[in-house]
């Protein structure tokens, strides 16, 4: 018996609030960087679910995830960046301190 | 399923093949790892001009069973304030992804662990997951001097990565199958692709020797720099999990080297008895293994600083424009290989050729910006 | 008799990849939710192997283990923080965020098992040549804003870590 497609987009949707959840209530910075990765991987997992469904069709689902992983990527190295920038000035990555944009 | 050997029943005989095939796979990775050892040490000696290990056994072929026993036998020593878990499960991060490496390795024209139809893309998939071992490693031995040894391996890994994946996209142009099965039978008898891509394998090599930490870019875990980087706090057979994996996975580029650019298993008599295909591709592997251990007693080490600016400035532009001049020749001449050899074997004596020329101009400049700071 | 592998491997993958997700997210120490994320990556890519998409799981090791992973180990090493043994206990937020989350994730969780049809053949992520034609010819210009992204990506962390040395 093969498992249903709806259980698979379940676990992308647990896996998906999961990571919400960790973004409202973590406070640092890489930690938010992480959960935001946690976020992507459940729509990437969603995406192949359904692909698998309209395999008959064509694979653009999971052309979709390869697009995807590119855009994660440029994210983490770009938020890091930013996380590292913001560190040097004055030596937190509490998001709740680093919410003046002066100084 | 298939019916076992004597009969044995297939439900029997599906995992039983599957533990014997493992069991097979670590007895060759550790027995590889010992003779190795041996050999990097007498042929390090030779080439200093002294003679190596010679009391343990005859020629000193037991030495390196001595130094396993000794290794065996050392005390378990955690500094107290390592992250235990981490610290524990490091070895066995960077050990793992190198033996998974020999699934895909073709050893003979039916001996191979399974025919994955993008099998090159799991062995490169596989030499990224080093890299997290390593930084978890410098991370969790608690001490400033391994944490920055740790972090300079893992750029150091992952920036070669970029040449050895550009190296390996141009053999796949050529062959046209990820598969390593595939990349073994499309080089028939004398011709391989080492003829057509000789570019690809030098630019492979190089990358492949900053890829597990070998001399000359042994920088991270060297003797004499760092106190031994990340490796400092592991002692006894922590320590020789890791040289364990670094001798595998100089195994597996060598396969790797073997596999794309020499015809894996090809070699006479072979369509006779294909098990002789064992003997020519452990031949052939073991020649490059040597040449690993040759350039290591030969070349000095480089800094980090010029690792790098290998690795950007000159490494990496020469795949690019290997890949793109092989592309576009192998789309203007789609039916012969002739235009990619004549193309790549020109570019490789340029390369070449042209070292000094750049070289000498480096030097005069240092020369001329040391002058000026004295001045 | 092998029909419930199937659903076996996928009820461990499942309790690997919510254990994996809620540790990342409850976590004490920071580089044990790192840790953590890279197990969900490598379990995520377990279960696309399951759906049928090798050559995709192997893509998301590469990319999410090999490199996202070490680029948030960089960021989690270069920012030491004075460790906090107490975590999220005294966080007062954390009630409202489970509120906020919980009924919708569940809604969403039940929503989702109307999707009744489960295909039999695997999915499209398996060969790697159908899914390169596609990308390549049917999407080539997507491929090359992307290539365009990761090198404006590239630069700009570059610009915005670079020290001004004077």
């Amino acid at each position: 018996m093969t498992v249903p497609l709806g259980a698979f987009v379940a676990v992308s949707a647990v896996l998906f609030f999961i990571g919400t959840a960790g973004v409202l209530v973590r406070r640092n910075a890489v930690v938010i960087l992480m959960c935001v990765e946690l976020m992507l991987n459940a729509a990437n997992l969603a995406l192949v679910a359904f692909s698998r469904r309209f395999a008959s069709i064509d694979e653009r689902g999971s052309v979709f995830v390869i697009f995807i992983f590119v855009v994660a990527a440029a994210e983490v190295a770009v938020g890091l960046a930013i996380v590292l920038s913001a560190y040097r000035n004055r030596p937190t990555v509490d998001v709740d301190e680093i919410r003046q944009l002066r100084g | 399923m298939p019916v076992g050997p004597f009969g044995i029943d297939p439900v029997v005989w599906a995992p039983l093949r599957l533990v014997i095939a493992v069991l097979l796979v670590v007895g060759l990775v550790f027995n590889g790892a010992l003779a190795q050892i041996y050999l990097e040490r007498k042929i390090q000696a030779i080439i200093q001009d002294r003679l190596g290990p010679l009391h343990t056994g005859p020629w000193g072929l037991l030495q390196t069973l001595a130094d396993a026993i000794k290794l065996l036998g050392k005390e378990d020593i955690r500094a107290r304030l390592t992250d235990k878990w981490f610290f524990l499960a490091a070895p066995a991060i960077v050990f793992s992804p190198m033996l998974a490496s020999y699934v895909v390795i073709p050893f003979a024209p039916s001996i191979v662990g399974a025919d994955l139809n993008v099998g090159l893309l799991y062995l490169t998939t596989l030499g990224s997951m080093t890299v997290l071992g390593i930084v978890i490693a410098g991370w969790a031995s608690n001490n400033k001097y391994s944490l920055i040894g740790g972090l300079r391996s893992a750029g150091q890994l992952i920036s070669y990565e970029v040449p050895q994946i550009l190296s390996l996209v141009t053999v796949v142009l050529v062959v046209g199958t990820l598969s390593m099965v595939g990349i073994a039978n499309s080089q028939p008898g004398w011709q391989m692709n080492f003829l057509v891509l000789p570019l690809a394998f030098v630019t492979y090599f190089i990358a492949g020797l900053a890829e597990t930490n070998r001399n000359p870019f042994d920088l991270p875990e060297a003797e004499s720099e760092l106190v031994a980087g990340f490796l400092t706090e592991y002692s006894g057979m922590r320590w020789a999990m890791f040289f364990l994996a670094e001798y595998g996975e100089v195994t597996v580029v060598a396969s790797i080297v073997t596999t794309l650019w020499f015809g894996a298993w090809h070699g006479p008599l072979v369509e006779v008895l294909p098990l002789l295909g064992v003997l020519w591709f452990t031949l052939k592997t073991y020649f490059f293994v040597l040449v690993f251990m040759w350039i290591r007693a030969t070349l000095p080490r480089l800094r980090i600083d010029q690792l790098m600016s290998l690795c950007w400035k000159v490494l990496i532009p020469l795949t690019l424009i290997n890949l793109t001049v092989t592309g576009v020749l192998l789309l203007a001449f789609p039916s012969t290989l002739l235009p990619v050899a004549i193309a790549n074997w020109i570019l490789l004596a340029a390369f070449v050729l042209a070292l000094p020329f750049f070289q000498r101009r480096r030097l005069v400049a240092l020369r001329e910006r040391l002058r000026a700071a004295a001045a | 008799m092998f029909d419930f592998i199937e659903p076996a491997v996928f009820a461990l993958l499942t309790i690997a990849i919510v254990a994996g997700g809620a540790g990342v997210v409850l976590a004490n120490r920071i580089t044990t939710s790192a840790l953590l994320m890279a197990f969900t990556f490598l379990n995520v890519a377990a279960m696309f192997v399951l759906l049928g998409a090798e050559t995709i799981a192997m893509f998301q090791v590469l990319i999410y283990v090999g490199a996202i992973t070490v680029l948030i180990l960089y960021g989690v090493m270069f920012t030491p923080q004075s460790p906090r043994p107490y975590g999220l206990f005294f966080q007062t937020q954390k009630w409202w965020a489970a509120a906020f989350v919980a009924p919708i994730a569940i809604f969403v969780a039940l929503v989702a098992f109307a999707f009744r049809d489960s295909a039999s053949a695997g999915a499209k992520g398996g060969d790697l040549v159908p899914l390169a034609t596609s990308v390549f010819r049917d999407f080539a210009f997507p491929f090359e804003v992307a290539s365009v992204l990761l090198l404006a990506a590239m630069v700009g962390a570059i610009v915005l870590v670079k020290r001004d040395e004077d």
